[in-house]
């Protein structure tokens, strides 16, 4: 009988979480993004990486619309998430927004204790049957956010008294408390001190098991650590998308090689 | 512009062409050793050996401290990479070139034997290898590399047939059969310095081209093998 068992050892299987397709950005008169095609893979950190300007994290705001609330803000082409364009009218970017949560460059709690900072997006959500309910899933969001240990006996104290380490993974926390399919990170580490920084990297390598991770950074060094994909954006064109291993030891556009390796310029 | 990086870079490929210019020297030398009968060229095979040594051991801090402080990625990661390997090879060009010269010092000591002709080819073959590869390296030609592993066919056949000869000789003269085992020892160091001649032009298209070509011809036939059960 013939061997129909698909020869894996080469090429990894993975499925396409999200899937950019003649995507078009212009912020009133001036074009942002040009026809960008990327696919996301899911259960994997894709880092998006490019000069300042080059137009990644205007990316990164469309794949959860977070470019609607930009007055002068125009996006063309198509975005998808698990098939379904994000960007028709019956979407609810409210909910779409859960599903793919958001984590800034600098940590912004609530003014609210640690506790409600996880509870408020499953409250809102309706997320929670009971107040049992609730507690659990700010605990484990916590737990998978690698605070609660920390936190723990002082879950009603304000968010904002933690250190900028633990804001941002509170934020993290909160996005997970949602339950979302996707976390997208902007610049996450880059008002972190290298340990705060290597507890997030080490929490996004754990966070890949259960969530797609895209992750716009500065720092050549954490891209190479922590995705599995990169792309390379400049002048709002994907340059080059790749294996991350790949784009760090031979990239095959010279300006990916030029900007990673420190020519640019 | 320049990077911080390319002085740090420039350095260790000095520190490179450095090696591979004494480690030219020193094989020059031990193989002028045989054919002059030279006991005192092949005793300054030694000491330059240590040269060489110190060299490498220069060059495995200063890999070390570019990974550390340049993080370096792409070509420069390559090219990084590929002098660490190549400062290995030429230490152990350095090392083969003391055997030879010890095969030296020992041909002295006893009477005079023709050397075969077939040997001076062979020296004549690693040595123009490990120049080529050197060269390939100093002006990043991919291509010349490329002709420096086709020529290493030929060395190996020039050591067999260096071998094959001393192995007849000692049948029908076995009161030779000293000079003509290290006769077969030069040999098989000479092959062995054209091997690293070899890795070197390896480590050139690595660098140049991003291709790894190391083994590719045994790799090729054993997959065919397996293909074929």
């Amino acid at each position: 009988m013939e061997d129909i068992t698909p020869d894996t050892s080469r090429s990894p299987i993975y499925l396409t979480k999200i899937t950019t397709r003649d995507l078009n950005v212009y912020y009133g008169e001036k074009q942002a993004l040009f026809s960008v095609n990327l696919e996301i893979h899911e259960n994997q950190v894709t880092s998006l990486i490019g000069p300042s300007g080059c137009g990644k994290s205007t990316f990164l705001r469309c794949l959860n619309r977070m470019n609607d609330v930009i007055d002068i803000c125009r996006v063309e082409g198509k975005v998808t998430l698990d098939g379904e364009d994000i960007y028709r009218a019956a979407v609810d970017p409210v909910q779409l927004r859960a599903r793919i949560g958001m984590v800034f460059q600098k940590p912004n709690p609530f003014p609210k204790s640690i506790y409600d900072n996880v509870a408020y997006g499953p409250k809102i959500h309706g997320l929670a049957a009971s107040p049992a309910e609730l507690d659990e899933i700010v605990t484990t969001s916590l737990e998978r956010a690698g605070l609660f240990e920390e936190v723990k006996d002082r879950l009603d104290e304000s968010g904002t008294s933690l250190s900028g380490g633990q804001q941002q993974r509170l934020c993290i926390a909160r996005a997970i408390a949602v339950e979302p399919d996707v976390i997208l990170m902007d610049e996450p580490c880059s008002a972190l001190d290298p340990i705060a920084t290597a507890t997030i990297e080490e929490l996004m390598e754990e966070l890949r098991e259960n969530y797609t991770i895209v992750i716009v950074t500065h720092s050549m060094q954490q891209a190479a650590r922590v995705s599995q994909r990169t792309a390379f954006f400049h002048l709002g064109i994907v340059v080059e998308e790749g294996e991350t291993a790949q784009i760090f030891t031979d990239p095959k556009d010279p300006r990916t090689r030029d900007y990673i390796t420190g020519r640019f310029g | 512009m320049t990077r911080i990086v390319d002085p740090v870079l420039d350095g260790l490929r000095q520190q490179i062409l450095r090696m591979g210019s004494l480690a030219e020297e020193i094989l020059a030398k031990s193989v002028s050793a045989v054919l002059k009968r030279d006991a005192a060229l092949a005793r300054e095979v030694k000491i330059d050996d240590l040269e060489i040594d110190r060299l490498d051991l220069a060059v495995d801090e200063a890999v070390l401290r570019a990974l550390a402080t340049q993080a370096p990625v792409a070509d420069d990661l390559r090219g990084v990479i590929a002098i660490k390997m190549m400062a290995t090879d030429l230490e152990r060009v350095g090392d083969l070139a003391r055997n030879i010269a010890k095969s030296a010092l020992r041909l002295c000591e006893r009477p005079e034997v023709e050397t075969p002709e077939k040997l001076r080819i062979l020296a004549d073959e690693a040595r123009r290898l490990l120049r080529n590869a050197l060269d390939s390296f100093s002006s990043h030609d991919a291509e010349r590399a490329a002709h420096v592993l086709d020529d290493d066919d030929q060395v190996d056949r020039d050591q067999d047939e260096v071998i094959q000869a001393a192995i007849q000789k000692i049948a029908l003269h076995p009161e030779l059969t000293s000079p003509e085992v290290d006769f077969i020892l030069i040999a098989k160091n000479l092959e062995r310095v054209a091997d690293h001649a070899t890795n070197i032009a390896e480590d050139v298209i690595m660098v140049t081209e991003a291709r790894n070509v190391k083994h590719a011809s045994k790799l090729a036939g054993s997959e065919s093998d397996e293909q074929g059960h």
